[in-house]
């Protein structure tokens, strides 16, 4: 449709406007973050002209960022002790994307280029786990990682993230190997290429910008899981989701440090999202959608 | 040389064109941590804690009569779906109206999609916590601004208000997710052909008879995929109701999900809580296959 410079100035400007308002909130978020006790709670609640300060992050992580406290590490690791449970969510979402990933490749491979009986009911298979309500997982795995020992241990949150990604990674790499013309395979194959060869010297590179998409997705869902990790861990390992609403106390809640743990949370994610722009929409429906 | 040359080949099944070695590590992860837990789920449902055994006692269908009786669970049901579809309903249609505003090859416009997309990564759990403090009766910048156009009393406590709770959650899900929508639709509409838009342009459509009578029903597909996907997640949705209200006040918010969760962990009801992650599950996939089966969407 041809627009006239007027409309189309309203149409920019329009659009700045509504995608600003959604990114309100997060903006709001990180002024929380950096604002002192006092302003977080000023009625009526103020958006700008506070003092900025990092002393909710400093309190958060136990680190100093020397500003007000000089280099030195507090003493104790601080008041909430949250940098090892940056380090769980990391080393839970690194894992179980390897693992994701790895499993999901060789699987996807047979499902793009093989034919074989009952294919349609398989794939329907793996995309009904992905249906599946946590809960109806979470309560039974529960009471099987606790015969199993598998309770508050990286591994049980590790393999259970990694199910959880299982048919968002199958799916969409299947749609990335259906992308790469099937005519390569067979000349590889005539010329006396095994299966897994031509898998791994030429599918495989030529799929990677897939995979790596795929991996980047797989994280971000790990990073950002709760139902999973708040019913299967106790004490040994959190990640951030769940320990944010230990900031939840009798005595009142720590906005200012929960803003601060949620903003070094959200960072990283937002770094990742930026990086797979072009195969998120594929992603986000799980294969059945290309850009 | 010929025994070296043999031995250094890779194993039988991986040279065959035979599917099962490569779906094996797949088949078996989700065996274990699929299909173990539906039927380790049924079991239970079949059982309940006693407390003065310390142990479970086979109850057989008991679960499942108290299950069809329980007020509350009607009431959590029904609160899960008056969720899914309102959540549905803004989020597709505001997600279109955004998706048409947009869709646009103009300098900046791709800026404006990728600031969309950060909304999609926060973990609920934190979004939760973040409208939380927005809603909060003194502090909250929401319920500020809403007390300020007279939506709402001054000072309202919207989360504890029975009437409005869950729509102070349906508005944390609406920011989340409508990008989600948009971007979704934003594909879709760039993957439209030209051709019936030129037509339609020569024979004078109006914008409006332009949207209706093209781009809505070549979006069907799109519009399919996204409302499945979204759906199911807004049906299992337990994130922001476990953060923001705990299913209160009273049980204005109880969804499925968390009345399962609560049954199980917080009132030791093993047996219960598995039966209503189970009817979850049920309704879930009867209706997911249902839909997919309607609208013919494919994997």
């Amino acid at each position: 449709m041809l627009l006239s410079p007027w409309q189309r100035a309203l149409r920019i400007g329009l659009a700045w406007a509504v995608v600003l308002a959604f990114a309100f909130p997060i903006f709001y978020w990180l002024t929380v973050a950096f604002k002192p006790d006092g302003d977080i709670f000023s009625v009526p609640p103020r958006v700008f002209g506070f003092e900025p300060t990092v002393q909710s992050f400093e309190e958060v992580f136990g680190i100093s960022l020397g500003f007000e406290r000089g280099l030195e590490v507090l003493p104790g690791g601080g008041n909430f002790y949250m940098l090892p449970r940056l380090w769980d969510s990391v080393v839970v979402a690194l894992f179980s994307t390897a693992l994701a990933v790895v499993i999901a490749t060789l699987a996807a491979y047979p499902l793009s280029r093989m034919r074989f009986r009952l294919q349609h009911h398989f794939v329907f298979w793996v995309l009904s786990t992905r249906m599946m309500p946590p809960v109806a997982v979470a309560i039974p795995m529960f009471f099987i990682y606790k015969n199993f020992g598998l309770l508050d241990t990286y591994t049980g949150v590790i393999l259970i993230h990694a199910l959880m990604n299982m048919p968002l990674a199958v799916l969409l790499l299947k749609s990335f190997f259906d992308d790469i013309p099937v005519e390569i395979d067979e000349a590889a194959l005539i010329d006396g290429a095994s299966r897994f060869k031509i898998f791994r010297k030429i599918v495989l590179p030529m799929a990677m910008g897939g995979v790596a998409a795929t991996a980047v997705l797989c994280f971000i869902f790990s990073w950002t899981e709760f139902l999973f990790v708040l019913t299967l861990t106790q004490t040994s390992l959190k990640t951030v989701p769940v320990v944010s609403s230990t900031f939840v106390t009798s005595t009142g809640t720590a906005w200012g440090n929960m803003a601060a743990l949620g903003a070094a949370a959200m960072v990283p994610a937002f770094v990742f999202i930026l990086l797979v722009q072009k195969n998120l929409v594929r992603g986000l429906t799980l294969g059945s959608l290309k850009q | 040389m010929r025994m070296n040359a043999v031995s250094l080949r890779l194993p039988r099944p991986f040279i065959s064109d035979h599917p099962l070695p490569w779906l094996l590590p797949l088949i078996a992860i989700l065996v274990v941590f699929a299909l173990y837990p539906f039927f380790y789920n049924i079991w239970l449902s079949a059982h309940e804690f006693i407390p003065r055994k310390r142990g479970l006692d086979f109850v057989g269908f008991d679960n499942w009569v108290k299950l069809f009786a329980d007020p509350r669970m009607w009431n959590a049901l029904w609160v899960t779906l008056f969720y899914t579809g309102v959540c549905l309903a803004i989020e597709v249609t505001l997600g279109m109206a955004i998706a048409l505003l947009i869709d646009s090859d103009d300098p900046g416009f791709g800026i404006l999609r990728g600031l969309l997309t950060l909304t999609l990564v926060i973990p609920p759990a934190i979004t939760g916590m973040m409208f939380l403090l927005m809603e909060d009766a003194q502090f909250g910048i929401i319920a500020a601004f809403l007390g300020d156009v007279g939506l709402i009393a001054p000072q309202t406590a919207i989360l504890a208000e029975p009437s409005l709770a869950l729509w102070g959650v349906v508005v944390a899900d609406v920011w989340q997710w409508t990008p989600f929508m948009v971007l979704i639709f934003v594909a879709g509409l760039r993957a439209l052909p030209s051709d019936p838009y030129e037509s339609a342009m020569i024979d004078g459509a109006s914008g409006w008879q332009t949207f209706y009578r093209l781009t809505l029903p070549m979006m069907g597909k799109v519009i399919a995929i996204a409302v499945l996907i979204r759906g199911i997640d807004l049906f299992r949705m337990f994130d922001y109701v476990f953060v923001m209200t705990s299913g209160g006040p009273g049980t204005a918010t109880y969804t499925l999900s968390l009345y399962a969760w609560q049954q199980t962990f917080s009132f030791i009801k093993w047996g219960y809580g598995a039966t209503i992650s189970l009817f979850a599950l049920f309704i879930v996939l009867l209706v997911a296959h249902l839909f997919v089966s309607l609208t013919k969407v494919r994997w």
